[in-house]
C-alpha cells in the first residue's frame, strides 16, 4: 500500500519501537534468574518484521543483535508466518541452523495483526549451562558441536498458548542447572509476550496497515542512509588480514583471517576468501556469527542518528566460503565463537583503515577473556558454575587515548563484582588491577588491560581459560605502537609456575592461583609526538612505568 | 513561621507558613555561583512580604541543588581513596560494559575524575567473604598514606576495603589513624556510607560521598551563617534524597545522601497536594525549562529506589525513585540524517532560552512551539515577568518547518507530539520496571511545562484523569514543608530463608535499630514518636538482583511464610512470575526511622465567590488537532471558584503555569484547590 509519510508520525512511532525493545530487554534481563543474564547482561531484545528483518533493538550487545536477525530469518523459513498462531514461541540454538553457539537459545514470539502474523518479538539469552562436556557449555578443547551440549534446531516451545511441557522436560532433563535454564527460558518468554502486547496495542492506536507501512519507510530510509555513507568511501578494494592464536587444539598453529572490502558505488562486499580452512577447536564462527561483526562495523561507521535497523544491512553483503574458519561445515565446534568475531571485527575494522585513513582507532585488545569455574562447592556439597568475563583495553583514537579496560566492538557485558564471586563460589580474587604498561605507546596512548588473578578454595576446580592475543598483538596505527599481548599461567599453591596457551582447560587446587592479563590496546600516531603533560600524568598514575613501556615486569607473587 | 527553601536550576522558590495557616510564595533567581546569596534574598523577601521577623522562623527546611552541582561541574574536594592492596582500579574499572555501543569516539564512563590513579593507594589489609581476616590491616602503610596524602593538599580520603560490609574493623581503625595523623581530612568510610556488596558501587558512592563532603560542610556552614546574620534563629533542615529531612549536622555527616535533594522536594509536594484531595496513586510529571522528572507515588507513598545514577556513575544511596530525561520547555527541535523531527535531549537552557525569549536564540523549542499554538499569552508569562515575542518563535519554526515541507503551526503541533512521545514513553519505562500499570494512576502534572503537555500525555497512556496543583511551579518548597525526620540503614546479611539462622538476623535488625536511634537522639526526636519500618532485600538463590519487601521485627519462625508469601508476590508484579518452589535468599536488611513533625495547618485559602464568568479573561486562539485552530477561552486560576466547572477548549492562566485543557475535556476545581482535569466525551 502507498502512505504519503508524516514526518512526526514516523519519529512517534521509531520512538515506540525502540522503546519496546527496550521494555522487553528489560524485563528479560530482571526476570531472569542467572547471574551471566543478570549480573553479565549477556542477553538481547529485538523486533523483526515476517521477512526476518530487524525493526528495533534494544541496546544490549552487538553480536547478539545481527546474529538474531539471522537466527528469525531462519525461524520464519521453518515456520512459514501464514501457519503461526496466537501464543506460538519457537526456539532454536542450533548453529548449523540460524544460531551461533549453543549456549545463546533465541525465541520467538508471532505478534498478529488482522488475524496474520505480522512481526516476531525475540530475545536472545546466553544460559548459563546448555549440558555438554563441561560446565558452562563453552569446552575450550571441544571438536565436535555434540560435545558443547544440547542442540535444539528450530522447534515449537509454545502452541496457540500450549506449553509443550515433554519438549522442556527433555531440554531441562540435558542441563546441569536444570532450575537456572528453565527460569531464564521462562523470562524469555515474559519479553517476547511483552513485546507482542506492545506492538498489538500500536497496530490498535493507528492501525496496523500504517504501522506496517511506516516500518517499512524506516527500512528504506536507513537503507538510503546507509548507502550514501558507504557513497563517501572510495570505491576499490582494501584487504587485511589478521590472527587467532590457535583454536585451542592445535595448540600453537595460528589461524589466518583475511578479509577485501569492496566498495562499489552504494555497496560494500565483505570477501573472506583467504581466510583458513575451519578448525578442529571450538572457534569457528557460522555465518550468523561472522556477519554480526560486519553489522557491528557498518553501523560503526554510520551516523548515529540514522535508525538501527535491518535496513541498515541491505546495502552490505559477505562472501563466505565454505569450509572456512568464517563459514565451517558441521559438525565442527564453535562454542568459543567470541574470540573468532571479535577478531573478524578487527579485520573488518582494518580494511576500513585503508579505505578511510585517518578516521578510524588502533586496534582494541581483541579480547574477552572467558573463564568459566566449575566444581562442588564444599559449603553447600552441590556443585557450581561460575562465569567470568573480562575484557581489556581500547585502541587509541585519532585524537583521544583508548579507555582502560572497557568493553569493545561486538561484545558488551558486565564483569561480575569480586564480593558476589567470592561470596557465592570456592574462589577468591586476590587481585584485580590496570595492568601497567599495556597500552600500546602513540600521540594517543592504548588503554591498558587487566590483570586479574583467580585462587581455588577447594579442590578440584575446573576451569575452562579462554584468552586471546597471546602470540599476536593489537596493532598500531600511523606510527603508534601495538598494545602488549595478553598472557596467563598458574601459580601453585608449591610454588611451580607453569605458563598457559591462551586456551586451555586446566584444574585448580586450594591455593592454586591463575593469573590471567588481558591484552592493552594499541597507539595512534608517534609516541615522540605525545603531549609530555599526557605523559607525565601517566607516569604520575602508574600507568606507564619508567624506562618505558617495552620494560617486561615478570610478575611475582 | 515555617519557611521552605527550594532551589532550582533557574529560580529558587520560597514558601512561607505562618503560625494561622497563611501562605506565602515568593521565587527570586537562583544564584549558581553562591547558592546562599539567592537563598538570603529569598529568605528576606519572603519575611518581608509576610510582614514577619526573621525571630518568628521556628522551623527552616531546605531543598539545595549544592550536590549535585559539584558533581556535574566537577568542582567537588580534592580526595583520595584507600582501597584493599591489589584493587586500586575498582573506580576506573567499573562494569566494563559501555553505554554508547557503536561510537569508536566515546570518552570513559567511570568517575575517574574523582580520584585519578595516583589519589587511589591500595592498603595491605584482607578480608574473606564472611569477614574473617586473611590478612591484618598494615597501620603502618595507612599511616604513610595518610601523612602522603596530607602533604598532597587531599582534603578528603574514602576508605573502601572488600568486604567491609561484613566487618568495619579495618575501615575505622583507618579512620583512626587518618585523624591522629591528618585531622583536618574528613574520611568516609565504605562500611558506613553503604554498607551493601558490589565493590564499583560501594566504592563510587562512597568517593562521591567524600567528594562532596567538604562542599556541602562548607554549604551548610555558610547557610547557618546567612540565616544568623538575618536574625533567624532556627536549626536549619535538609532534605534528602529520599525525601526525608535531618538536621543540617547529620546532612553534613552524611553529603551524598543529599544529592537528589531538589526532585524529592517535587515529589513530597505532588504528594500532599494529591492526598488533600484524596488521591493515593499516581505518577508525577515534573516538566521544568531542561528536564522531565517522573516518579510513581503508590499508596501515598513515593516508590523508593536503593540506587540512582548521576550521568552514567551509580549512586547507591537511597533515593525517590525519579527517573529523569532531556525533555523540557527548552528543549530543542532538530532533523535527525533520516529526516525525522527530533526534540531533545539538548536545550536552549536559560540563556539564549527559546527563541520566543528574544535573547538571541533562533533555534525552535517546545516553548516556542506551545507560543505559536496559542497555549501561552505572551504578556503574561512566568507571572508576566517577562514577554514573549510570538514573531521571533514562529520564525524559528518556519524554519525547521521548511526542511520537512511543514508550516509553522504543523511544525510546531509536530513538536508537541514528539515530545509528548518521549515523555510517554519514559512514563512507560518507569512504569514497566516497577511492575506498575499507568492506566490505574492519576498523571499529576507539575513544573511550570508540565500542565501544557499534560491532557495529551494521559490520552496517549490511557489514563483518565490529571490533578494540577494550586501552585504546580512552587510545589518543591511546599513539599519541604510536610517532609518527616528520616533516617536510613542498611546492611548486607545474606542469608538462605531455609534453615535460617534467626538470631543473626535478629541481631542484624537490632544494629540497624540501635544505628536509627542514635540519629534520632541527635534530632532530638521524642522516642515514643520516632516510627521505625524494616525492610529486607530477598532475591532466588542465584539471582543477582534484589527485591525490597517490608518485614516486621524480631523475625521469628511463625512468621517466614508471610515474609516468603510477600516476598513471591513482589516477584510476581514486578517480574511477572513467581517460583515459590525455588529457594529463597535475603541479601540485605534495611531499617527507616521516621519522625513525623506536627504537620503544618493550612488555612484554606480565601476563595473567590461567584462563578466562572468572573474568572473569565478573554478569548484567543488556539490549536487543539483535528479541530485546527479553534476560539479557546481563558481563564484567571486565581478568581476560579472552588468547585467550578471549566469546559474545554480553554487555557487557564497562573504566574507560575499555564493549563490547556483541550476540546471535549472538563475542568473541575475540586476541594483542595487542585484542577482535576478529565474527558467528557
Amino acid at each position: 500500500m502507498s502512505v504519503v509519510i508524516d514526518p512526526i508520525l514516523l519519529e512517534v512511532l521509531r520512538n515506540r519501537l525502540d522503546t519496546i525493545a527496550d521494555e522487553m530487554e528489560l524485563t528479560l534481563l530482571k526476570s531472569a534468574v542467572s547471574p551471566i543474564v543478570k549480573e553479565g547482561l549477556d542477553a538481547s531484545a529485538a523486533l523483526f518484521n515476517v521477512r526476518g528483518e530487524t525493526i528495533a533493538q534494544a541496546a544490549a550487545i552487538p553480536i547478539h543483535l545481527g546474529a538474531l536477525q539471522f537466527t528469525a530469518q531462519r525461524i520464519v523459513r521453518a515456520f512459514p508466518p501464514e501457519a503461526m498462531r496466537e501464543g506460538d514461541a519457537f526456539l532454536l540454538n542450533d548453529p548449523y541452523d540460524g544460531g551461533t553457539h549453543l549456549p545463546d537459545i533465541t525465541l520467538a514470539v508471532p505478534v498478529f495483526a488482522d488475524g496474520r502474523a505480522a512481526a516476531l518479538a525475540c530475545t536472545m539469552c546466553h544460559h548459563q549451562d546448555v549440558g555438554g562436556r563441561t560446565p558452562g557449555s563453552v569446552p575450550t578443547d571441544a571438536t565436535e558441536l555434540y560435545q558443547e551440549g544440547l542442540i535444539i534446531p528450530p522447534t515449537q516451545l509454545f502452541r496457540a498458548g500450549e506449553l509443550d511441557e515433554n519438549l522442556l522436560a527433555l531440554l531441562a532433563r540435558n542441563v546441569r542447572l536444570p532450575d537456572v535454564f528453565t527460569g531464564d527460558l521462562m523470562a524469555q518468554v515474559a519479553a517476547g509476550r511483552l513485546g507482542g502486547t506492545r506492538l498489538r496495542e500500536l497496530f490498535a492506536a493507528h492501525g496496523a496497515d500504517t504501522v506496517q507501512a511506516y516500518i517499512e519507510e524506516l527500512l528504506a530510509r536507513a537503507e538510503r542512509l546507509t548507502r550514501a555513507q558507504i557513497e563517501a568511501i572510495p570505491d576499490g578494494a582494501y584487504t587485511f588480514e589478521d590472527y587467532l592464536d590457535d583454536d585451542g587444539v592445535d595448540v600453537g598453529r595460528p589461524i589466518t583471517i583475511r578479509v577485501t572490502l569492496r566498495v562499489h558505488g552504494s555497496s560494500m562486499t565483505f570477501d573472506f576468501t583467504g581466510t583458513d580452512p575451519q578448525v578442529r577447536g571450538p572457534f569457528n564462527s557460522v555465518p550468523a556469527s561472522t556477519m554480526s561483526a560486519v553489522y557491528y562495523a557498518v553501523r560503526a561507521i554510520s551516523d548515529a542518528s540514522i535508525p538501527n535497523n535491518g535496513g541498515c544491512f541491505r546495502a552490505v553483503d559477505a562472501v563466505l566460503p565454505e569450509g572456512t574458519l568464517v563459514n565451517p561445515r558441521p559438525p565442527a565446534p564453535v562454542s568459543c565463537r567470541t574470540a573468532t568475531i571479535k577478531r573478524i571485527a578487527d579485520t573488518i575494522l582494518g580494511a576500513l583503515v585503508r579505505a578511510l585513513p585517518g578516521r578510524m582507532p588502533a586496534a582494541s585488545s581483541g579480547t574477552l577473556l572467558v573463564l568459566a569455574f566449575g566444581g562442588v562447592d564444599p559449603s553447600t556439597g552441590r556443585p557450581f558454575v561460575a562465569s567470568e568475563l573480562a575484557a581489556g583495553g581500547m585502541g587509541a583514537r585519532p585524537g583521544k587515548d583508548g579507555i582502560d579496560c572497557i568493553e569493545t566492538d561486538v561484545s558488551n557485558c558486565m564483569n561480575i563484582p569480586v564480593e558476589s564471586v567470592e561470596m557465592n563460589f570456592p574462589l577468591r580474587i586476590p587481585r584485580m588491577r590496570l595492568w601497567a604498561d599495556s597500552g600500546g605507546a602513540g600521540t594517543w596512548r592504548g588503554g591498558l588491560g587487566l590483570e586479574k588473578v583467580y585462587e581455588a578454595t577447594t579442590t578440584d576446580v575446573t576451569v575452562s581459560h579462554r584468552g586471546e592475543r597471546f602470540t599476536s598483538a593489537p596493532w598500531g596505527l600511523e606510527g603508534g605502537e601495538p598494545g602488549r599481548s595478553g598472557r596467563a599461567f598458574i601459580l601453585r599453591r608449591d610454588g611451580p609456575r607453569e605458563e598457559l596457551p591462551s586456551k586451555k582447560m586446566i584444574v585448580l587446587h586450594p591455593g592454586d592461583q591463575l593469573w590471567e592479563y588481558i591484552a592493552g590496546g594499541a597507539g595512534f600516531g608517534p609516541p615522540g609526538e605525545r603531549d609530555p603533560a599526557l605523559v607525565l600524568a601517566d607516569v604520575l598514575d602508574g600507568k606507564v612505568t619508567p624506562p618505558g613501556p617495552d620494560s617486561a615486569r615478570a610478575p611475582s607473587r | 513561621m515555617q519557611i521552605g527553601v527550594d532551589i532550582g536550576g533557574t529560580f529558587t522558590d520560597i514558601v512561607a507558613l505562618d503560625r494561622d495557616g497563611r501562605v506565602t510564595l515568593t521565587k527570586v533567581p537562583s544564584t549558581p555561583k553562591d547558592l546562599l546569596e539567592g537563598v538570603g534574598a529569598g529568605v528576606q523577601r519572603v519575611l518581608r512580604l509576610a510582614g514577619a521577623s526573621p525571630e518568628a522562623v521556628e522551623r527552616f527546611i531546605h531543598g539545595t541543588t549544592i550536590a549535585t552541582n559539584a558533581i556535574l561541574e566537577q568542582k567537588g574536594a580534592l580526595m583520595a581513596i584507600l582501597t584493599t592492596e591489589g584493587f586500586e582500579d575498582v573506580l576506573e574499572l567499573g562494569r566494563q560494559k559501555r553505554a554508547r555501543m557503536y561510537d569508536l569516539d566515546m570518552d570513559p564512563e567511570t568517575p575517574t575524575f574523582l580520584a585519578p590513579r595516583r589519589r587511589r593507594i591500595g592498603i595491605r589489609e584482607r578480608l574473606d567473604a564472611r569477614g574473617r581476616v586473611l590478612t591484618p590491616l598494615d597501620e603502618g602503610q595507612v599511616r604513610a598514606a595518610a601523612l602522603g596524602l596530607r602533604g598532597q593538599g587531599v582534603q578528603a580520603i574514602a576508605v573502601c576495603y572488600l568486604f567491609s560490609f561484613v566487618n568495619p574493623a579495618h575501615e575505622r581503625r583507618t579512620r583512626e589513624i587518618c585523624r591522629e595523623v591528618a585531622p583536618e581530612i574528613s574520611v568516609s568510610l565504605s562500611s558506613e556510607v553503604d554498607p551493601t556488596f558490589r565493590e564499583y558501587e560501594r566504592t563510587c558512592v562512597t568517593a562521591f560521598d567524600a567528594y562532596l563532603g567538604p562542599v556541602v560542610k562548607r554549604y551548610l556552614a555558610g547557610l547557618a551563617a546567612t540565616l544568623g546574620e538575618l536574625g533567624v534563629r532556627a536549626v536549619p533542615l535538609i532534605m534528602r534524597s529520599r525525601g526525608g529531612i535531618v538536621s543540617a549536622a547529620l546532612a553534613a555527616e552524611q553529603p551524598v545522601t543529599l544529592f537528589l535533594s531538589g526532585p524529592a522536594g517535587g515529589v513530597i509536594g505532588a504528594k500532599v497536594a494529591a492526598a488533600r484531595a484524596g488521591v493515593r496513586d499516581f505518577v508525577s510529571l515534573d516538566m521544568g525549562g531542561t528536564s522531565n522528572d517522573v516518579a510513581v507515588v503508590r499508596d501515598g507513598e513515593p516508590l523508593i529506589a536503593s540506587e540512582g545514577a548521576i550521568g552514567p556513575y551509580p549512586v547507591r544511596t537511597p533515593m525517590v525513585d525519579v527517573s529523569t530525561i532531556g525533555a523540557g520547555g527548552g528543549s530543542l527541535a532538530w532533523i535527525d540524517a533520516a529526516g525525522g523531527l527530533r526534540v531533545g535531549p539538548r536545550s536552549a537552557g536559560a540563556e539564549p532560552g527559546p527563541a520566543c525569549y528574544g535573547r538571541g536564540g533562533d533555534q525552535a523549542t517546545v516553548t516556542d512551539a506551545s507560543l505559536v499554538l496559542g497555549y501561552l499569552n505572551p504578556d503574561r508569562f512566568a507571572g508576566g515577568l517577562m514577554a514573549l515575542d510570538p514573531g521571533a518563535a514562529e520564525k524559528a519554526l518556519a524554519a525547521i518547518g521548511r526542511k520537512l515541507g511543514l508550516d509553522p503551526v504543523a511544525a510546531a503541533a509536530g513538536i508537541h507530539r514528539v515530545i509528548n512521545a518521549r515523555m510517554a514513553d519514559q512514563i512507560r519505562l518507569v512504569t514497566i520496571k516497577r511492575g506498575y500499570d499507568p492506566r490505574r494512576f492519576v498523571l499529576v502534572v507539575l513544573g511550570g511545562a508540565g500542565p501544557v503537555h499534560g491532557v495529551p500525555l494521559a490520552g496517549e497512556m490511557g489514563m483518565a484523569e490529571v490533578l494540577v496543583p494550586e501552585a504546580p511551579g512552587v510545589l518543591a518548597a511546599t513539599g519541604l514543608l510536610f517532609a518527616a525526620i528520616e533516617h536510613h540503614h542498611a546492611r548486607t546479611l545474606q542469608a538462605p530463608t531455609e534453615a535460617i539462622d534467626l538470631a543473626a538476623v535478629n541481631r542484624c535488625l537490632a544494629e540497624l535499630d540501635a544505628a536509627g536511634g542514635m540519629r534520632m537522639r541527635s534530632e532530638r526526636a521524642p522516642v515514643g514518636e520516632v516510627r521505625v519500618a524494616y525492610a529486607a532485600d530477598m532475591r532466588y538463590v542465584g539471582q543477582a538482583y534484589e527485591l525490597e519487601v517490608p518485614i516486621v521485627a524480631p523475625v521469628v519462625r511463625e512468621g517466614m511464610p508471610a515474609i516468603l508469601g510477600a516476598f513471591h508476590a513482589v516477584h510476581d508484579r514486578v517480574y511477572g512470575y513467581a517460583r515459590p518452589q525455588q529457594p529463597v535468599e535475603f541479601v540485605n536488611f534495611r531499617a527507616v526511622h521516621t519522625y513525623p513533625l506536627p504537620p503544618p495547618a493550612l488555612r484554606p485559602t480565601a476563595r473567590p465567590v461567584g462563578t466562572i464568568e468572573h474568572a473569565r479573561l478573554g478569548e484567543r486562539r488556539a490549536w487543539f488537532g483535528h479541530a485546527g485552530f479553534v476560539a479557546t477561552a481563558i481563564y484567571d486560576r486565581a478568581r476560579l471558584p472552588l468547585g467550578a466547572r471549566v469546559a474545554g477548549p480553554a487555557i487557564i492562566e497562573q504566574a507560575d503555569t499555564t493549563t490547556v485543557l483541550p476540546p471535549a475535556h472538563e475542568a473541575r476545581v475540586d476541594e483542595a484547590g487542585n484542577l482535576r482535569l478529565r474527558r467528557t466525551a
